[in-house]
This record gives structure tokens, sequence and C-alpha cells, in this order.
């Protein structure tokens, strides 16, 4: 779960730019909500806030319990680590392999490689790249990086999961799964928080939804 | 599986490949340890000059062939005295014609020539052992107004000299010692600036500053301990030649001075290289790996600090 009140953003140090206005949200453990809006609404922006990739410029922001504004840095480490995030870029390590890239987060939390190992092929198989192991990113089709970020970020079996434009690369059929696999964290007690612009997808998977227009809330679902 | 272990995506044998900083560290290692033996040597020197064989000290006995308290003449009673005090080499009374021709300036100035003259003994002690303070009362009461005077101005002066050049040495440590945390500091951030993404990452995944900066660390420190090593050993052999050269300036005794050297027997290394010399070598590699560890956990925590 997490909470943000009258949280704001700005991009930039001198040159700021607002990309967030006054939101505030409550959204309780294994709730799912579409996080929705054109581009350049601040969806980004809200989901790295969420991951703790960058500080509110004002408001209150508490994460899985913690109040994120007065934590310590290795509390803020710690938190990371039950926090997982698709990135729309999704940031893959172009030299490392497929199997390295997913099993990083085990790695960083100093698991045991026969474990690790295991997880990652677990994983793998479920997204459909179980024998795509030994690849680099760069060898691999638009969507099948996609799949990979979204297997590096649930891994680790994380309390709060974000995903920012996570069907962009798949086709119908994957999205679909993807779809049940978040219903099925959801039911499992994982937070989720899903950016799209893409309307199609959204009526078809109705859920509660946050809306968001040149950086304010327009509109909360519950 | 092991072989997976550190594919944590930080590649830091890309970041800090492992030729430039030994090579440049191996090379500040070895300008440190010819600063360092430049100062042992200054040291040793002194050591020896200051407190060395040449040691003269004049003793003026005015009328001298007054009597003593005791019997016989005071510059007799004296000399006496000097010849039985352990510690004295030679004590010799200067000759009227020797006296006078030390005098001459002075005389030939005053144009006086049956002035009262004290007598003169130049005393020569031992290396390492002045004799002299505590038997001054004693030479007092025989010979009143007598006065011992030690001949420290070369002394002095050496003694300035190999403090200045300590010094010296000491200054061009610690510019070496600036450079190399400069070096270090600059390879780490050239590291860092091409993983950044990586760190970033690992970073968003719940990776400690402890940990990337131990990552880092512990890298530069291994790379900076191999070019200390490199160093060290690159100097060695010319401590050893400079050692030896020195040897006759610095020895205890005048054969081990001039001994042979079988070069081939470390152990023999032992004896010309001062013991000093030799620890400071062997501490250069720790010293030059611990610097590189502690200037990169310090300067790649500073720099995550640019990540919230
Ligand atoms: N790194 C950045 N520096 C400056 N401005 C940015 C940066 N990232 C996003 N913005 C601006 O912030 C606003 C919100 O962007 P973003 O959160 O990416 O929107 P969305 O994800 O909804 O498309 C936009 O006006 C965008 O131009
Ligand atoms: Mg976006």
């Amino acid at each position: 779960m997490f909470r943000l009140h009258d949280v704001s953003y700005a991009h930039g140090g001198s040159a700021r730019v607002a990309a967030l206005s006054h939101i505030s949200l409550d959204v309780p453990q294994g709730e799912f909500r579409w996080l929705l809006g054109p581009s350049g609404a601040g969806k980004s922006s809200l989901l790295s806030i969420l991951s703790l990739e960058v500080q509110a410029s004002a408001g209150m922001v508490e994460i899985l319990g913690v109040p994120v504004m007065q934590a310590r840095r290795s509390n803020l480490a710690r938190l990371r680590r039950r926090i997982g995030t698709v990135w729309q870029d999704f940031r893959l390590l172009p030299d490392l392999s497929v199997f390295d890239n997913v099993a990083l987060p085990l790695r960083l939390q100093h698991r045991a490689e026969d474990e690790i190992a295991h997880e990652v092929h677990a994983i793998m198989k479920w997204v459909g790249l179980e024998n795509r192991l030994d690849a680099r990113p760069l060898q691999l089709s638009g969507g099948e990086q996609q799949r990979v970020a979204i297997a590096r970020a649930v891994i680790y079996r994380p309390a709060l999961l974000l995903a920012d434009e996570p069907t962009n690369a798949l086709d119908e059929r994957q999205a679909g799964r993807l779809m049940a696999m978040f219903h099925r964290l959801a039911e499992l007690g994982t937070t989720i928080v899903v950016a799209t612009h893409n309307d199609a997808i959204v009526e078809k998977y109705p859920a509660p939804a946050i809306e968001l227009a040149h950086g304010h809330m327009v509109r909360d679902y519950r | 599986m092991a072989r997976r272990r550190y594919h944590d995506g930080l590649a830091l044998h890309q970041a800090l490949p492992g030729q430039f900083l030994p090579f440049l560290v191996a090379a500040m290692s070895f300008l440190a340890a010819l600063a360092l033996a430049g100062g042992i040597a200054a040291h040793g020197l002194s050591q020896r000059w200051t407190h060395g064989a040449g040691a003269v000290t004049t003793v003026q006995v005015p009328g001298p062939d007054d009597p003593a308290a005791g019997s016989g003449t005071r510059i007799a009673a004296v000399q006496d005295i000097l010849a039985h005090t352990p510690g004295i080499i030679t004590a010799h009374r200067l000759s009227d014609a020797e006296l006078r021709s030390l005098l001459a300036p002075w005389i030939e100035q005053t144009g006086d020539a049956s002035l009262p003259l004290p007598a003169v003994i130049e005393v020569h002690t031992a290396a390492g052992q002045d004799p002299m303070p505590p038997l001054l009362p004693r030479l007092e009461a025989i010979a009143p107004g007598v006065m011992v005077e030690h001949d420290s101005v070369w002394s002095d002066r050496l003694a300035a000299l190999a403090a200045s050049l300590q010094a010296c040495a000491l200054l061009a440590v610690l510019i070496v010692m600036t450079v190399a945390v400069c070096v270090v500091m600059a390879a780490t951030r050239a590291g860092l600036q091409t993983r950044r993404q990586a760190i970033a990452l690992i970073h968003s995944l719940g990776a400690m500053d402890s940990y990337i900066a131990g990552r880092f660390a512990s890298r530069v420190g291994l790379l900076a301990l191999v070019g200390g090593l490199g160093g060290s050993l690159a100097a060695l052999p010319m401590l050893l030649a400079m050692s030896h050269l020195a040897a006759p300036f610095s020895a205890v005794t005048d054969a081990q001075a001039t001994a042979p050297v079988d070069w081939r027997d470390p152990r023999a290394w032992a004896d010309i290289v001062p013991h000093a010399l030799l620890w400071m070598l062997l501490a250069l590699p720790p010293a030059a790996g611990m610097t590189g560890w502690v200037t990169t956990q310090l300067t790649v925590r500073a720099w995550l600090r640019r990540l919230p």
C-alpha cells in the first residue's frame, strides 16, 4: 500500500518543469490501479516517485508503511527491494545475458546461486522465454525485451509492483497473459499500478483508475 | 555457477581497466620509495655525523702552571683526569708553536707577544659519546676558569641539512600521495561515469551504497596494491645500490663498510640496507592499497549522493 498527500514534483534543478501538482492518493494493499492520462500527463513522474527514483518536491509520501521523506538512505535501499518496477524503456543491461539480467535483483539480495537458477528458470518459463536465457537483450525483439523486464520486476515477489506502459510492445495474447498475472499477484496481496495511455486495454480489463492531466489528478475511482 | 556470482552489471574490469591504474600507482610508489629512502638516509647520516668520531672538544686552562688545588700544576691535573676518562680517545695539549699559529691574527693585531696564554687541550671523543659535561665540575675545582668548548658548528650545520633533507622527503611523499589520491579519484569517477546506467539500475533494485562503494573500492584497492608492489620491486635494486654506496659513511664498523657483498643472498641485502628502508619497502604496497581503497570508498559514496 502507499499514500501520497499533496505531493508536487518538478523536473530539473533550476529550470523547473512542473510534472505533478498536489497529488493525494491512498491505495491499500493488494489493490490494482490503472494510471491513465495522455502522454506528458505525469504518469511516469508519478511512478518514479513511487519507485523511489526521485524524491517529491513537496508533500508526504508513505510507501509500504515507510515515511519516505524522513527515511534514512539504507532504509530506502531496503524499501526498494520490496518494490518491483517495469520501466517504459525496460532498462536491461546490454552486456549481461538475459539470465543475468533477470537474476540481478536476487544477486543483489545475496541469494544462493541454485535458488537463483531455479527462480529464473521458473519465471522465464512463465513469460515464454526459457530458451533465450543466454541471449543478450539487444538480440531480442521489443516484445521479448519487455517480457524480460517484467520477469525481472516480479522475480523477487515485490509488495508493490509498478509498470509503465508494460503492454506497449506486447501482442494481444501476451497482454492478456500479463493482465492475468497482475490479477493473480493482486490476489496474493501485491499492490499494482499500471500506467497506460492505451484505452482499448483499459476497456477490456476494467479496474479502478487514477487519471492525470497536465500533472493534476482529474479522477480517482475507487 | 560461481562464475556468475559477480555478474551484478557493474563490469568493473571494464570500468576500471587493470593496466592504467597499477602502472600509475607503481610509478608513484617508486617516487615515494626514493623520497623516503632519501629521508631515511639523511637521518642515518646525520646520526653518524652529529655523534660521530669527528667530534672535537677544546679545553682551555688559564694559568696552566699555577698550582692545582691538590698537588702539581693545574694543567697536569686536568690532563690526568682527561687521560683517565672513558670515552676520550686522545687529549692533546697544543704546543706553544701550534697555539701561536692559531692565535696569530689576534696577536698581530694587538702586537703584544707577551700576553699570558692559556693552555689548550684538543679532546677527541669516541663516536656517539659525550663524556665532557659530567667532568666540568671536577675540572672547575682543580682549575678555576676552565673553559670547555664543544666544536658544534659543523655538526649543527649537518643536523640542519639532514633535517631539511628529511622535510623535503616528507614533502615529496605528501605530494606524491596527493597526486595518487587525485589519480584514483579521477579513475574512479571515470569508471562510475562509464557504468552510470548499471549503477542507477542496481541502485533502484535496492543495492546499498556500501555494496557499490565496496565493489569499486576492492577493485581499486587491489589494483593499487599491485601497483605498490611493482613500485617497491622497481625501487629495490636502486636502493640496494644506493645503500651500498652510502655504506662507508653510515656503517658502524669499517669492516662492514668495505666487506664485499654477495648480491645473490637476500640476507646480505638486509645487512647493507638500513632496516627502516626494508620496512618502508614492505609497507609501501599495503599503504598504496589502503589509500586506493579509502579514496574510492569516499569518491563512490559522494558520487552516489546524486541518486535519491
Ligand atoms: N527528465 C525530465 N526533465 C525535464 N522534464 C521532464 C523530464 N521527464 C519528464 N518531463 C516532463 O514532465 C512532464 C510529465 O512527463 P511524464 O511523467 O513522462 O509524463 P507521461 O509519462 O504521462 O507521458 C512532461 O511535461 C515532460 O515533458
Ligand atoms: Mg511515460
